[in-house]
Protein backbone atom coordinates (compact mmCIF):
# COMPACT_ATOMS: atom_id res chain seq x y z
CA UNK A 1 0.00 0.00 0.00
CA UNK A 2 3.12 2.58 0.95
CA UNK A 3 4.64 1.80 -2.22
CA UNK A 4 1.43 2.49 -4.26
CA UNK A 5 0.76 5.56 -2.78
CA UNK A 6 4.73 6.64 -2.98
CA UNK A 7 4.27 5.65 -6.68
CA UNK A 8 1.04 7.61 -6.91
CA UNK A 9 3.10 10.48 -5.87
CA UNK A 10 6.16 9.96 -7.81
CA UNK A 11 3.70 10.29 -10.73
CA UNK A 12 1.69 13.47 -9.72
CA UNK A 13 5.48 14.94 -9.15
CA UNK A 14 6.82 13.89 -12.10
CA UNK A 15 3.20 15.74 -14.16
CA UNK A 16 3.96 18.56 -11.77
CA UNK A 17 7.82 19.06 -13.60
CA UNK A 18 6.48 18.51 -16.97
CA UNK A 19 3.38 20.65 -16.92
CA UNK A 20 6.39 23.71 -15.40
CA UNK A 21 7.65 23.19 -18.74
CA UNK A 22 4.76 23.11 -21.07
CA UNK A 23 4.22 21.22 -24.32
CA UNK A 24 7.62 20.94 -26.26
CA UNK A 25 5.76 21.30 -29.48
CA UNK A 26 3.65 24.45 -28.57
CA UNK A 27 7.05 25.82 -26.86
CA UNK A 28 8.65 24.98 -30.07
CA UNK A 29 6.11 26.94 -32.16
CA UNK A 30 5.55 29.99 -29.51
CA UNK A 31 9.43 30.23 -30.23
CA UNK A 32 9.50 30.48 -33.82
CA UNK A 33 6.66 32.76 -34.03
CA UNK A 34 8.86 34.95 -31.45
CA UNK A 35 11.86 34.88 -34.00
CA UNK A 36 9.70 35.85 -36.69
CA UNK A 37 8.01 38.96 -34.87
CA UNK A 38 11.95 39.72 -34.11
CA UNK A 39 12.34 41.19 -37.24
CA UNK A 40 9.85 42.82 -37.85
CA UNK A 41 9.53 47.16 -37.10
CA UNK A 42 9.52 48.62 -33.34
CA UNK A 43 5.82 48.04 -31.94
CA UNK A 44 4.21 51.64 -31.14
CA UNK A 45 2.81 49.36 -27.90
CA UNK A 46 3.95 50.35 -24.95
CA UNK A 47 3.58 47.11 -22.42
CA UNK A 48 5.25 44.17 -25.51
CA UNK A 49 7.20 41.07 -24.18
CA UNK A 50 7.82 37.81 -25.57
CA UNK A 51 4.72 36.43 -23.58
CA UNK A 52 2.60 38.25 -26.11
CA UNK A 53 0.58 36.12 -28.41
CA UNK A 54 -0.91 36.63 -31.98
CA UNK A 55 -3.98 34.78 -33.32
CA UNK A 56 -5.66 34.85 -36.28
CA UNK A 57 -9.69 34.50 -36.61
CA UNK A 58 -10.76 33.33 -40.22
CA UNK A 59 -14.17 33.78 -41.99
CA UNK A 60 -16.36 31.42 -43.12
CA UNK A 61 -16.59 29.59 -46.10
CA UNK A 62 -20.37 31.02 -46.05
CA UNK A 63 -18.90 34.54 -46.08
CA UNK A 64 -16.66 33.91 -48.88
CA UNK A 65 -19.70 32.71 -51.00
CA UNK A 66 -21.46 35.40 -50.22
CA UNK A 67 -19.32 38.61 -51.13
CA UNK A 68 -18.30 35.76 -54.28
CA UNK A 69 -21.93 36.20 -55.59
CA UNK A 70 -22.26 39.76 -55.31
CA UNK A 71 -19.66 39.44 -57.97
CA UNK A 72 -22.16 38.45 -60.46
CA UNK A 73 -20.05 34.91 -61.03
CA UNK A 74 -22.46 32.38 -62.53
CA UNK A 75 -23.48 28.63 -61.19
CA UNK A 76 -21.31 26.24 -62.63
CA UNK A 77 -21.93 22.61 -61.02
CA UNK A 78 -19.40 20.83 -62.65
CA UNK A 79 -16.79 22.75 -61.07
CA UNK A 80 -17.66 21.32 -57.48
CA UNK A 81 -16.12 18.31 -55.88
CA UNK A 82 -18.28 15.33 -56.27
CA UNK A 83 -20.43 14.38 -53.53
CA UNK A 84 -19.41 10.61 -54.26
CA UNK A 85 -15.61 11.21 -53.24
CA UNK A 86 -16.91 11.80 -49.80
CA UNK A 87 -16.25 8.25 -48.32
CA UNK A 88 -12.46 8.16 -49.39
CA UNK A 89 -11.56 10.73 -46.86
CA UNK A 90 -11.75 9.23 -44.00
CA UNK A 91 -7.82 7.99 -43.80
CA UNK A 92 -6.44 11.26 -41.88
CA UNK A 93 -7.43 13.80 -40.06
CA UNK A 94 -6.11 16.07 -42.50
CA UNK A 95 -7.52 14.62 -45.01
CA UNK A 96 -10.81 15.11 -43.24
CA UNK A 97 -10.82 18.81 -42.71
CA UNK A 98 -9.44 19.99 -46.26
CA UNK A 99 -12.40 18.24 -47.65
CA UNK A 100 -14.89 19.07 -44.93
CA UNK A 101 -13.91 23.08 -46.21
CA UNK A 102 -13.97 22.01 -49.49
CA UNK A 103 -18.24 20.79 -49.22
CA UNK A 104 -18.42 23.89 -46.96
CA UNK A 105 -17.81 26.06 -49.97
CA UNK A 106 -19.15 23.59 -52.36
CA UNK A 107 -22.25 24.08 -49.75
CA UNK A 108 -22.10 27.75 -49.69
CA UNK A 109 -21.86 28.00 -53.16
CA UNK A 110 -24.40 26.26 -54.12
CA UNK A 111 -26.44 28.12 -51.19
CA UNK A 112 -26.08 31.56 -52.65
CA UNK A 113 -26.87 30.57 -56.46
CA UNK A 114 -30.04 29.48 -54.93
CA UNK A 115 -29.36 26.06 -55.54
CA UNK A 116 -31.20 24.87 -52.61
CA UNK A 117 -31.36 20.32 -53.87
CA UNK A 118 -27.61 20.13 -54.36
CA UNK A 119 -27.23 22.73 -51.12
CA UNK A 120 -29.01 20.17 -49.40
CA UNK A 121 -27.15 17.66 -50.81
CA UNK A 122 -24.10 18.73 -50.03
CA UNK A 123 -25.00 19.67 -46.83
CA UNK A 124 -25.34 15.78 -46.17
CA UNK A 125 -22.08 15.66 -47.16
CA UNK A 126 -20.37 18.33 -44.79
CA UNK A 127 -22.68 16.12 -42.32
CA UNK A 128 -20.86 12.83 -43.67
CA UNK A 129 -17.50 14.27 -43.32
CA UNK A 130 -18.34 16.19 -40.28
CA UNK A 131 -19.18 13.18 -38.11
CA UNK A 132 -15.76 11.53 -39.05
CA UNK A 133 -14.50 14.82 -36.83
CA UNK A 134 -16.78 14.21 -34.54
CA UNK A 135 -19.07 17.26 -35.17
CA UNK A 136 -22.14 15.09 -35.35
CA UNK A 137 -24.39 16.88 -32.61
CA UNK A 138 -23.36 19.90 -34.57
CA UNK A 139 -25.43 18.31 -37.68
CA UNK A 140 -28.28 17.02 -35.69
CA UNK A 141 -29.00 19.30 -33.02
CA UNK A 142 -32.44 21.49 -33.42
CA UNK A 143 -33.98 19.53 -36.06
CA UNK A 144 -31.65 20.79 -38.35
CA UNK A 145 -32.30 18.34 -41.28
CA UNK A 146 -36.40 19.71 -40.78
CA UNK A 147 -36.16 22.55 -40.82
CA UNK A 148 -33.29 23.14 -43.77
CA UNK A 149 -36.19 20.85 -45.82
CA UNK A 150 -39.01 23.05 -44.42
CA UNK A 151 -37.66 26.44 -45.24
CA UNK A 152 -35.81 25.05 -48.56
CA UNK A 153 -37.22 27.66 -50.71
CA UNK A 154 -36.16 30.59 -48.49
CA UNK A 155 -32.53 31.85 -48.65
CA UNK A 156 -32.65 34.14 -45.49
CA UNK A 157 -33.54 31.22 -43.49
CA UNK A 158 -31.71 28.47 -45.02
CA UNK A 159 -28.44 30.80 -44.48
CA UNK A 160 -29.58 31.05 -40.91
CA UNK A 161 -30.03 27.32 -40.42
CA UNK A 162 -26.30 26.53 -42.10
CA UNK A 163 -25.02 29.33 -39.93
CA UNK A 164 -26.04 27.91 -36.74
CA UNK A 165 -24.34 24.46 -38.21
CA UNK A 166 -21.22 26.33 -38.62
CA UNK A 167 -21.68 28.14 -35.21
CA UNK A 168 -22.22 24.78 -33.62
CA UNK A 169 -18.97 23.56 -35.25
CA UNK A 170 -16.78 26.04 -34.31
CA UNK A 171 -18.42 25.26 -30.72
CA UNK A 172 -17.50 21.81 -30.98
CA UNK A 173 -13.71 21.62 -32.28
CA UNK A 174 -13.06 24.56 -29.55
CA UNK A 175 -14.62 21.98 -26.80
CA UNK A 176 -12.32 19.12 -28.27
CA UNK A 177 -8.99 20.98 -28.46
CA UNK A 178 -9.07 21.03 -32.51
CA UNK A 179 -8.58 23.94 -32.88
CA UNK A 180 -6.15 23.71 -35.95
CA UNK A 181 -8.72 21.54 -37.58
CA UNK A 182 -10.95 25.06 -38.13
CA UNK A 183 -7.87 25.82 -39.43
CA UNK A 184 -7.18 23.22 -42.08
CA UNK A 185 -10.50 23.14 -43.01
CA UNK A 186 -10.57 27.25 -43.14
CA UNK A 187 -7.23 26.32 -46.09
CA UNK A 188 -9.66 23.82 -47.59
CA UNK A 189 -13.10 26.00 -48.17
CA UNK A 190 -10.47 28.96 -49.34
CA UNK A 191 -8.79 26.94 -51.80
CA UNK A 192 -11.94 25.15 -53.48
CA UNK A 193 -13.40 29.33 -53.18
CA UNK A 194 -10.42 30.46 -54.80
CA UNK A 195 -10.89 27.21 -57.55
CA UNK A 196 -14.33 28.16 -58.65
CA UNK A 197 -13.20 31.48 -59.01
CA UNK A 198 -10.04 31.33 -61.55
CA UNK A 199 -12.21 28.84 -63.27
CA UNK A 200 -15.20 31.08 -63.82
CA UNK A 201 -13.01 34.42 -64.58
CA UNK A 202 -10.89 32.15 -67.06
CA UNK A 203 -13.99 31.57 -69.11
CA UNK A 204 -16.22 34.77 -68.49
CA UNK A 205 -13.64 37.12 -68.29
CA UNK A 206 -15.95 39.55 -65.88
CA UNK A 207 -13.54 42.42 -63.94
CA UNK A 208 -16.18 41.91 -60.95
CA UNK A 209 -14.88 38.53 -60.96
CA UNK A 210 -11.48 38.98 -61.19
CA UNK A 211 -11.86 41.84 -58.00
CA UNK A 212 -13.26 38.93 -55.89
CA UNK A 213 -10.88 36.33 -56.46
CA UNK A 214 -8.19 38.63 -55.76
CA UNK A 215 -9.86 39.58 -52.61
CA UNK A 216 -9.87 36.47 -51.97
CA UNK A 217 -6.32 36.06 -52.24
CA UNK A 218 -5.60 38.33 -50.26
CA UNK A 219 -6.20 35.96 -47.08
CA UNK A 220 -3.68 33.67 -48.29
CA UNK A 221 -0.95 35.82 -45.99
CA UNK A 222 -3.18 35.36 -42.82
CA UNK A 223 -4.05 31.49 -43.32
CA UNK A 224 0.00 30.75 -43.84
CA UNK A 225 0.31 32.71 -40.27
CA UNK A 226 -2.56 30.85 -38.73
CA UNK A 227 -1.16 27.38 -40.31
CA UNK A 228 2.20 28.15 -38.89
CA UNK A 229 0.53 28.35 -35.62
CA UNK A 230 0.17 24.48 -35.58
CA UNK A 231 2.54 23.57 -37.80
CA UNK A 232 3.21 20.61 -35.47
CA UNK A 233 -0.43 19.36 -34.89
CA UNK A 234 -0.45 17.53 -38.30
CA UNK A 235 2.42 15.81 -40.61
CA UNK A 236 0.61 17.10 -43.66
CA UNK A 237 0.46 21.04 -42.63
CA UNK A 238 3.82 22.01 -43.77
CA UNK A 239 3.48 20.68 -47.48
CA UNK A 240 0.26 23.06 -47.45
CA UNK A 241 2.02 25.91 -46.22
CA UNK A 242 4.34 25.92 -48.67
CA UNK A 243 1.45 25.10 -51.28
CA UNK A 244 -0.46 28.38 -50.08
CA UNK A 245 2.96 29.89 -50.32
CA UNK A 246 3.62 29.47 -53.38
CA UNK A 247 0.35 30.96 -54.74
CA UNK A 248 1.03 34.10 -51.95
CA UNK A 249 4.21 34.77 -53.86
CA UNK A 250 2.69 34.58 -57.24
CA UNK A 251 -0.12 37.11 -56.30
CA UNK A 252 2.87 39.58 -54.47
CA UNK A 253 4.58 39.31 -57.52
CA UNK A 254 1.84 41.44 -59.53
CA UNK A 255 3.92 44.75 -60.48
CA UNK A 256 1.27 46.90 -59.03
CA UNK A 257 0.51 44.64 -56.02
CA UNK A 258 4.44 44.81 -55.43
CA UNK A 259 4.40 48.49 -55.37
CA UNK A 260 1.41 48.77 -53.30
CA UNK A 261 3.59 46.51 -50.48
CA UNK A 262 6.66 48.63 -50.74
CA UNK A 263 4.83 52.33 -50.19
CA UNK A 264 2.90 50.35 -47.28
CA UNK A 265 -0.14 51.20 -49.31
CA UNK A 266 -3.96 49.40 -49.22
CA UNK A 267 -4.37 47.74 -52.51
CA UNK A 268 -7.15 49.21 -54.59
CA UNK A 269 -8.47 45.81 -56.47
CA UNK A 270 -10.41 47.67 -58.84
CA UNK A 271 -7.59 49.88 -60.62
CA UNK A 272 -5.14 46.42 -60.31
CA UNK A 273 -3.57 45.53 -63.85
CA UNK A 274 -2.86 41.98 -64.39
CA UNK A 275 -1.73 40.25 -67.10
CA UNK A 276 -2.89 37.04 -68.48
CA UNK A 277 0.14 35.33 -67.77
CA UNK A 278 0.14 36.28 -64.27
CA UNK A 279 -3.36 34.60 -63.50
CA UNK A 280 -2.90 31.46 -65.59
CA UNK A 281 0.15 31.02 -63.15
CA UNK A 282 -2.32 32.12 -60.18
CA UNK A 283 -4.96 29.36 -61.60
CA UNK A 284 -2.48 26.49 -62.21
CA UNK A 285 -1.26 26.89 -58.80
CA UNK A 286 -4.61 26.70 -57.16
CA UNK A 287 -5.96 24.48 -59.17
CA UNK A 288 -2.51 21.55 -58.52
CA UNK A 289 -3.24 22.32 -54.26
CA UNK A 290 -7.10 21.49 -55.37
CA UNK A 291 -6.14 18.47 -57.14
CA UNK A 292 -3.81 17.36 -54.27
CA UNK A 293 -6.89 18.18 -51.61
CA UNK A 294 -9.54 16.14 -53.27
CA UNK A 295 -8.04 13.02 -54.59
CA UNK B 1 -11.24 2.53 3.75
CA UNK B 2 -7.95 4.39 3.92
CA UNK B 3 -6.66 1.58 1.66
CA UNK B 4 -9.31 3.60 -1.18
CA UNK B 5 -8.67 7.14 -0.21
CA UNK B 6 -5.15 7.46 -0.01
CA UNK B 7 -5.32 5.95 -3.94
CA UNK B 8 -8.48 7.78 -4.88
CA UNK B 9 -6.99 11.26 -3.29
CA UNK B 10 -3.86 10.30 -5.56
CA UNK B 11 -5.59 10.13 -8.87
CA UNK B 12 -7.73 13.18 -8.19
CA UNK B 13 -4.78 15.36 -8.02
CA UNK B 14 -3.68 13.97 -10.96
CA UNK B 15 -6.75 15.08 -12.64
CA UNK B 16 -6.03 18.08 -11.79
CA UNK B 17 -2.84 18.79 -12.45
CA UNK B 18 -3.72 17.09 -16.05
CA UNK B 19 -6.60 19.63 -16.71
CA UNK B 20 -3.48 22.55 -16.00
CA UNK B 21 -0.93 20.89 -18.16
CA UNK B 22 0.43 23.17 -20.65
CA UNK B 23 -1.50 26.40 -18.91
CA UNK B 24 -5.02 25.05 -20.32
CA UNK B 25 -7.73 27.81 -18.31
CA UNK B 26 -10.31 26.03 -18.49
CA UNK B 27 -14.27 27.70 -19.69
CA UNK B 28 -17.36 27.13 -20.88
CA UNK B 29 -16.70 28.52 -24.65
CA UNK B 30 -20.70 27.05 -25.75
CA UNK B 31 -21.95 29.02 -22.58
CA UNK B 32 -20.02 32.44 -23.68
CA UNK B 33 -20.69 32.18 -27.56
CA UNK B 34 -24.60 31.06 -26.97
CA UNK B 35 -24.56 35.01 -24.78
CA UNK B 36 -22.60 36.43 -27.95
CA UNK B 37 -24.67 35.26 -30.12
CA UNK B 38 -27.41 37.05 -28.70
CA UNK B 39 -26.06 40.23 -29.75
CA UNK B 40 -25.28 39.58 -33.11
CA UNK B 41 -28.88 40.15 -34.43
CA UNK B 42 -29.55 41.48 -37.54
CA UNK B 43 -26.26 40.01 -38.49
CA UNK B 44 -25.13 36.77 -39.84
CA UNK B 45 -23.11 34.49 -37.78
CA UNK B 46 -19.37 34.19 -39.65
CA UNK B 47 -16.79 33.30 -36.93
CA UNK B 48 -16.08 33.46 -33.35
CA UNK B 49 -12.92 33.07 -31.35
CA UNK B 50 -12.26 32.56 -27.81
CA UNK B 51 -9.51 32.99 -25.97
CA UNK B 52 -7.06 32.37 -22.79
CA UNK B 53 -5.89 34.86 -20.51
CA UNK B 54 -3.45 34.23 -17.75
CA UNK B 55 -3.06 37.17 -15.63
CA UNK B 56 0.72 37.93 -14.72
CA UNK B 57 3.22 40.35 -12.88
CA UNK B 58 3.25 42.96 -15.50
CA UNK B 59 1.39 43.86 -18.91
CA UNK B 60 0.52 41.81 -21.51
CA UNK B 61 -1.18 41.74 -24.59
CA UNK B 62 -3.00 39.34 -26.56
CA UNK B 63 -3.70 40.01 -30.17
CA UNK B 64 -6.23 38.78 -32.35
CA UNK B 65 -6.10 39.68 -36.64
CA UNK B 66 -9.27 39.35 -38.32
CA UNK B 67 -9.39 39.42 -41.98
CA UNK B 68 -12.35 40.97 -43.28
CA UNK B 69 -13.59 41.72 -46.64
CA UNK B 70 -13.33 45.56 -47.84
CA UNK B 71 -17.28 47.11 -48.13
CA UNK B 72 -18.62 44.82 -46.61
CA UNK B 73 -20.56 45.76 -42.87
CA UNK B 74 -19.36 43.78 -40.01
CA UNK B 75 -20.29 43.86 -36.12
CA UNK B 76 -18.11 42.32 -33.84
CA UNK B 77 -19.99 41.56 -29.71
CA UNK B 78 -17.52 40.59 -26.93
CA UNK B 79 -18.59 38.52 -23.93
CA UNK B 80 -16.10 39.15 -21.43
CA UNK B 81 -18.04 37.46 -18.54
CA UNK B 82 -15.70 35.15 -17.97
CA UNK B 83 -12.81 37.50 -16.93
CA UNK B 84 -12.46 37.52 -13.25
CA UNK B 85 -10.67 40.79 -13.85
CA UNK B 86 -11.34 43.95 -16.37
CA UNK B 87 -9.37 43.78 -19.20
CA UNK B 88 -9.15 46.69 -22.07
CA UNK B 89 -10.36 45.76 -25.01
CA UNK B 90 -8.61 47.71 -28.25
CA UNK B 91 -9.56 47.12 -32.06
CA UNK B 92 -7.01 48.69 -34.41
CA UNK B 93 -6.29 49.05 -38.06
CA UNK B 94 -2.84 47.56 -37.76
CA UNK B 95 -1.24 44.95 -35.58
CA UNK B 96 0.67 45.91 -32.98
CA UNK B 97 4.14 45.56 -33.98
CA UNK B 98 3.39 48.55 -37.02
CA UNK B 99 4.32 51.83 -36.86
CA UNK B 100 0.97 54.63 -37.02
CA UNK B 101 -1.74 52.15 -36.42
CA UNK B 102 -4.65 53.59 -35.83
CA UNK B 103 -6.90 53.20 -32.05
CA UNK B 104 -10.59 52.46 -33.90
CA UNK B 105 -12.03 51.40 -30.34
CA UNK B 106 -11.46 51.11 -27.27
CA UNK B 107 -13.29 49.19 -24.10
CA UNK B 108 -12.34 52.17 -21.87
CA UNK B 109 -15.79 53.56 -23.15
CA UNK B 110 -17.92 51.24 -22.05
CA UNK B 111 -17.42 51.53 -17.94
CA UNK B 112 -17.85 48.03 -16.60
CA UNK B 113 -19.94 46.19 -19.12
CA UNK B 114 -19.11 42.76 -19.88
CA UNK B 115 -20.88 42.86 -23.08
CA UNK B 116 -20.51 45.49 -25.78
CA UNK B 117 -20.22 45.68 -29.74
CA UNK B 118 -18.44 47.19 -32.33
CA UNK B 119 -19.26 47.61 -36.14
CA UNK B 120 -17.01 48.40 -38.88
CA UNK B 121 -16.73 48.30 -43.06
CA UNK B 122 -14.65 49.75 -45.54
CA UNK B 123 -11.45 48.14 -43.97
CA UNK B 124 -9.34 44.35 -44.87
CA UNK B 125 -8.38 43.91 -41.35
CA UNK B 126 -8.89 44.69 -37.77
CA UNK B 127 -6.63 44.10 -34.93
CA UNK B 128 -8.25 42.90 -31.56
CA UNK B 129 -6.03 43.41 -28.81
CA UNK B 130 -6.58 42.24 -25.20
CA UNK B 131 -4.72 44.81 -23.07
CA UNK B 132 -4.35 42.43 -20.12
CA UNK B 133 -3.43 44.43 -16.29
CA UNK B 134 -0.59 43.17 -14.32
CA UNK B 135 -1.49 41.84 -10.76
CA UNK B 136 0.65 40.67 -7.79
CA UNK B 137 -2.05 39.59 -5.69
CA UNK B 138 -2.28 35.66 -6.58
CA UNK B 139 -2.92 33.99 -9.98
CA UNK B 140 -5.77 34.76 -12.27
CA UNK B 141 -7.27 33.31 -15.65
CA UNK B 142 -10.29 33.68 -17.69
CA UNK B 143 -11.64 33.64 -21.03
CA UNK B 144 -12.49 36.42 -23.65
CA UNK B 145 -15.19 35.88 -26.53
CA UNK B 146 -16.09 37.28 -29.63
CA UNK B 147 -17.97 36.87 -32.65
CA UNK B 148 -18.05 38.28 -35.97
CA UNK B 149 -21.30 38.50 -38.10
CA UNK B 150 -21.91 40.16 -41.84
CA UNK B 151 -24.77 41.76 -42.98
Amino acid sequence: MTVNFFAISCVILTMALVSCNGNPDEQKNREELDGLDSTTTVSATTALTEENEVAYNLPSALQIAYVFKKSGAGFVPELLNNRSNSSKYNTSNYKRATNFGIYSADLAYCLFNKKYQESKEYLKSCKDIGSYLGLNQAFESDNMAQRFDKNIANEDSVVKIVSSVQLKADMMFEQNKQKHITVIAFAGAWTESMYIATQIYAKDKNKKVLVSLLEQLLLSETIIKALKSYKTSEPEIIDLIISIEKINAEFNAIASVKSAMEKDEEIDLNSISITDSELTTITKSVKTLRSKMID
Amino acid sequence: MKKIVKPLFGISIIFILMAFQSGDVLCNAKELKEKAKLYLEPYKYDSSELTRIMYKKKETIKEVEVPLFIGEKYRIVFELEALPKQVEVQIYNKDKDSKGRKLLFSSKDQGEKKEFLFEVSKTRHVYVDYVVPPTEDGSYSGCAVFMVGYK
